[in-house]
């Protein structure tokens, strides 16, 4: 059963009595997923406990079913990218990724190094000493070393970091490419444009606690309590306001400068109804476009719904992976 | 978010100028090689890739370095022949940690207004006003090494405000900020340009965050400048419409591709060409018949990172 699932079971973690994790249920299989939350929320804790560097307080957290703490056989089938660079820079990027391969006692670690290499093209300049190195090169050549084993798990803690737009398209295509390959991507990261691109799939902690999990736009239709909001244009807004207000599915229009803006109760059965309302009054629809339906609308509802407040159960569009209601939160839960 | 021109600005335009701006380092790296661009007041983009020159323009534009051959001038002035005329007009966030840690925000604010020519007086009042504009409030007497991340960023933001300066250098401004950090940064700096009359220069990598608060931008790239725009030319509409559906994007390419469009299915979105106004009609009662549910209907607009990626999106654009 070798597929590079994680999975974490009830998991904590607490320093003293501050609870950085808590008591947090998830499963990451092959893909893309995004990693996010504030900052101080847990998420390098997570990543830790995922490779095995912290132990977790109370829970589980495993690798393929087998635990990930006191475990270095997982090391053989897991990368990981640190936030932090510590990188020598007297060595060459090939010096780097060839120590990485001998570590993990690779049968041919010249090749193994080439062949990592070559994934995060840094071919060319794999020569030049560390030092020389673009702030886009180091991190590539994090990525290679972490990679030089072939493993079936690769966790990054935002890597996207000081890198331009170039570079940020490289590697962005290049996870997509691993992920494609059947591995399990899991990267945290601030810029939620990026995670949008990147992955539809997404994590989010909020002050330890799993706040939600799955495809953010699939989130977003859970979140009864907020109306959807739709920005449109059409060749008549006044008369298509009168049409659309009619239907059960709307709860209120109201026309501005930025066009007709709708507010649907229910998503489904607005949006089925809304070409057919246009053709009806024969209006033509030149855009419409959801107007909090970005990852970034949906993470700030639920930093907003999740912030001090008694936390209520994740958010998770997915079959239903926790078959009863999370415990209250252990002492020193509530920051 | 980005607004017409004609506000008052209180120094002369354009702000920046530069004239074939060559900069060789004695290593003899060409960091800027004969760069000539204008800028017009407003919130200005800076990007570029690494190592494309762009902290080597900023030390320029602050007078730290002297340019090789060519001219630069900053409100009119010359920042090696006034420096001291160029630092009491502008005012400088830059992107690495610089913050003394042992020192409260407000003693730091107002030592900075001083450096700036500020009276004493003057100095101590300037800095609790800017430290309250920027949001720092009751912290702003506890030491600035107990700070998070973006508090630091506020601090930075107000030393460079505190002399009331014309314009603003800020270098990478949102580094290290969670996404409500980012927002509000975005939407300070955005007041700054707009409510204050202060034209700001934001270097940033987040070709996202120059689209939602710049006027302008500015791209160079291995020391020459690749573009200076307004924003707007430069996230024009395409002729492409994406239309994205909850459920049954196949069914809609099929049917869609069926009447004699052209379609292209890119991940969940469907990009269609409109050919002439009876195209959105056309679409509308396809989505309709099939009874499917119409997330988005969308003329595709050219983005920043078109630029960076000339390759794949721009071209793939024209060639649907």
């Amino acid at each position: 059963m070798n597929t590079g699932v994680i999975e974490l079971k009830s998991a904590s973690r607490w320093y003293g009595n501050v609870v950085a994790v808590n008591d947090i249920t998830m499963t990451i299989g092959p893909g893309v997923t995004g990693l996010l939350g504030p900052n101080g929320a847990g998420k390098t804790t997570v990543l830790h406990m995922m490779a095995g560097f912290l132990a977790p307080s109370q829970g589980e957290v495993t690798l393929d079913g087998r635990p990930t703490w006191r475990n270095p056989e997982i090391y053989r089938h897991l990368g990981l990218v640190t936030e932090r660079e510590n990188v020598h820079g007297f060595l060459t990027g090939w010096d780097f990724v060839l120590a990485s391969a001998r570590l993990h006692r690779l049968r041919d670690p010249e090749a193994a190094a080439r062949r990592a290499l070559h994934i995060v093209e840094m071919t060319e300049a794999a020569n030049r000493r560390i030092s020389t190195y673009s702030k886009g090169m180091r991190q590539r050549t994090r990525v290679a070393a972490a990679l030089v084993h072939d493993p079936r798990v690769l966790l990054l803690d935002e890597p996207f970091n000081g890198m331009d737009p170039r570079q940020r398209l490289h590697m962005m295509e290049l996870l997509h490419t691993m992920a494609r390959e059947g591995r399990t991507i899991l990267f945290s990261s601030h810029i939620l444009e990026e995670v949008e691109q990147l992955s539809g799939t997404v994590q989010v902690i909020v002050a330890g606690r799993l706040a939600a999990s799955g495809d953010y736009r699939r989130i977003r239709r859970l979140m009864t309590n907020r109306p959807h909001v739709f920005t449109i244009h059409s060749s008549d807004d006044r008369r298509l306001a009168t049409a659309l207000i009619r239907l059960e599915s709307v709860s209120g229009v109201s026309l501005g400068q930025g066009g007709l803006q709708v507010q649907a109760n229910d998503y489904g059965s607005f949006t089925r109804a809304l070409t057919k309302t246009a053709r009806q009054e024969q209006i033509r629809l030149r855009q419409v476009l959801p107007a909090d339906e970005s990852l970034e609308s949906v993470f700030s509802y639920l930093v907003a719904a999740n912030d001090g407040a008694a936390l209520p159960n994740p958010v998770q569009p997915a079959p239903a992976s926790r078959p009863t209601p999370s415990p209250q939160p252990v002492s020193g839960g509530a920051r | 978010m980005p607004r017409g021109a004609g506000l008052p600005y209180r120094h002369p335009v354009p702000v920046i100028t530069t004239q074939s701006l060559t900069k060789r380092y004695a290593n003899g790296v060409t960091a800027l090689k004969d760069l000539t661009v204008e800028v017009e007041p407003g919130i200005i983009g800076l990007v570029g890739a690494n190592g494309a020159g762009k902290s080597t323009l900023i030390k320029l534009l602050l007078g730290l370095l002297t340019p090789t051959s060519g001219a630069i001038r900053v409100l009119g002035l010359d920042p090696v022949t006034q420096s001291a005329e160029v630092r009491a007009r502008v005012g400088y966030m830059p992107e690495h940690d610089c913050l003394p840690s042992d020192i409260s925000a407000a003693e730091f604010v107002t030592h900075m207004g001083r450096i700036s020519g500020l009276p004493a007086a003057a100095a101590r009042e300037r800095a609790s006003e800017t430290l309250r504009h920027v949001g720092l409030y009751e912290e702003r007497y506890r030491q600035i090494g107990g700070y998070s991340t973006g508090m630091k960023q506020r601090v930075k933001l107000a030393q460079a405000l505190v002399h009331d300066p014309q314009l603003l250098l800020l270098d990478e401004p949102t580094n290290g900020l969670d996404p409500a950090g980012r927002q509000a940064m975005l939407s300070l700096i955005h007041r700054i340009g707009t409510e204050f009359g202060i034209s700001v220069l934001v270097c940033s990598h987040l070709l996202g965050e120059i689209e939602r608060i710049c006027d302008s931008l500015v791209a160079i790239d291995g020391g020459r400048l690749l573009r200076s725009a307004s924003l707007s030319s430069m996230t024009q509409h395409t002729d492409l419409l994406a239309v994205e559906v909850d459920e049954g994007e196949q069914t809609l390419f099929d049917a869609l591709t069926a009447r004699g469009l052209q379609v292209k299915q890119e991940d969940r979105v469907l990009l269609v060409r409109v050919t002439q106004e009876e195209t959105y009609d056309l679409i509308r009662d396809v989505v309709a018949d099939l009874d499917l549910s119409l997330h988005r209907l969308e003329q595709r607009r050219y983005r920043v990172a078109d630029l960076f990626a000339p390759s794949t999106a721009a071209q793939e654009v024209s060639r649907v």
